[in-house]
Order: C-alpha cells, then structure tokens, then sequence
C-alpha cells in the first residue's frame, strides 16, 4: 500500500488543514484579546484582581496543563502510527489522548465546584467573570475536541472506513489548538496578575 | 514514537513546573511576570511547531503565528 503524501510546504496544506488554520488563527486572536482586556481591566483595580487571583488553585492549573500536555503527546503519536499505518497502535495512543481530555474536565469539574461552594461564581467580581467565560469557553472548546476524537475513534476501530490522513492531521489539529488556548489561559489567570 | 516529541513534553511539563514554582515564591515582582510569559511563549512555540508539526508547513504559517505570539506577548508585558 502507497503511504499518502501531503505537500505540507504548500501554503495551501499545512498539517491539518488550511480552514483549520485558518480557524485557529481567529481562535487565538479572540481568545488573546480576551486575555488582554482581562489584563487591561485588572490596571483599574490591581489589589482586587491580584486577591482574586490568589484565590485560584495553582496546582490545579499547573496539573491541568499537564494532562494536555501529555495528551497533545499522544495525539501527536497517534498521527505518527497512521502515517506509518499502524493502525491498532495508533487506535491505543488516541484512547491515551482522550483519556487526557477526561482528566483535564474531571479536575476541571472539581475547581469548578469548589469555586462554587465559596460562592465564586460569575458575577462575584469583574475578575471572575473573566475567569468563567474565558476557563468556560475553553471548557467548550475541549469538549469538542473529544467529540471529534470519539468520531475518529470510531472510524479507526471500523477497518472499512478508515479515515483519510488529512482527517486525522485535521482532528488532531484542534485538539492541539485547545493545548495553546490553555498555554495562553493559564500563565495570564492563574499565574502574572 | 519520536524522539524529538518525547524531549519536547519533557520540555513542556519541566517549563510547567517551573513557571508554577517561580509564581508562587514571588509574588508581584515585575521581572518574574516576565520570565513567565516568555517560558510560556516557549511552550506554545513547542507545540506548535513539534507536535502541530508546524515546522513542516510553510513559512507564512510558522511567521503568521509566531508574530500572533509576539505582539500577544508584547502587549501583555507592556499591560503588566
């Protein structure tokens, strides 16, 4: 069997996709405007915001990051096994990256509740409501990402439909572009103000 | 498996580690904040280019996000 080749040096073809560059693109100058007015807002009022901000668990960031980390680790490999049409391997490693994105959710779950029970929600201080709406949008965004997986999963797993490389380089693509939503979310909300 | 991606998320979770340590112990300096966003930069230039393999791609998209990068970073540190 003939391994599919991609032009990835064609500007049409970046790995994953020109829409889906194109839509991480725009996802990244949203959510980085976000972040900077968050930033901004924060300049009115810095002992409100820095209190606020201690109020978040950074462990539980930091671990957060991990899991994505390490689940961007293995949807990387996973598309490394399709290309060397490894297909059984390749089917175990996106189980382990999906596993990741649970794992983010679960601990996500538990700040969420926690945030709750003090009484932290939306509307408790400008600086939360950033929070909710930036952490909740990238919640959203994960979400998502695992739909996707489970469909890929499941088109790994039937021999007869095997997915196309591009579909997987695609999928894979937007389940990274939640790592570097993170990468930006965490250091600005959890860690500088 | 490759290497590379496997010296990469070494890369990753150690940076983690270390930008969650170094926020903790001090507090409101200004030269920490920026020691901050520029491992973080770090890292999303790690996973773009290694496990997004945006390394391969061409050059308007390696430029493209790494000036996304830039001025996002910029502004935040001039913010701070």
């Amino acid at each position: 069997m003939k391994k599919p080749e991609i032009n990835y040096k064609n500007i049409y073809y970046p790995p994953g996709g020109i829409l889906m560059w194109i839509l991480i693109t725009l996802e990244l100058i949203t959510f980085g405007i976000a972040l900077i007015a968050l930033v901004a807002y924060s300049k009115e009022n810095p002992e409100l915001y820095h209190e606020s901000r201690l109020k978040l668990n950074t462990s539980y960031g930091a671990i957060n990051t991990v899991f994505l980390l390490v689940s961007g680790f293995f949807m990387a490999t996973t598309v490394h096994l399709f290309k060397r049409q490894k297909f059984d391997k390749s089917l175990f490693y996106l189980k382990l990256t999906m596993l990741g994105g649970f794992l983010f959710l679960a601990l996500k779950a538990i700040e969420y509740s926690e945030k709750l029970n003090l009484g932290m929600s939306l509307d408790f201080n400008t600086f939360f409501t950033f929070y909710w709406l930036l952490t909740g949008f990238h919640v959203i965004h994960v979400l998502v990402g695992l739909i996707i997986l489970s469909f890929l999963y499941f088109s790994l797993k039937k021999r007869k439909t095997q997915p196309k490389l591009e579909d997987v380089e695609a999928s894979a693509a937007f389940w990274h572009m939640c790592d570097l939503i993170w990468l930006l979310l965490f250091p600005v909300i959890y860690l500088i103000l | 498996m490759q290497k590379k991606d496997s010296l990469t998320l070494i890369l990753l979770i150690a940076l983690t580690t270390i930008t969650a340590i170094i926020s903790g112990f001090y507090n409101k300096l200004e030269i920490i904040y920026t020691i901050i966003l520029f491992l973080s930069a770090i890292k999303f230039l790690a996973v773009s280019f290694q496990f997004m393999e945006l390394k391969r791609a061409n050059s308007f998209w390696k430029v493209l996000i790494s000036i996304f990068l830039i001025i996002f970073i910029g502004i935040i540190s001039i913010l701070l």
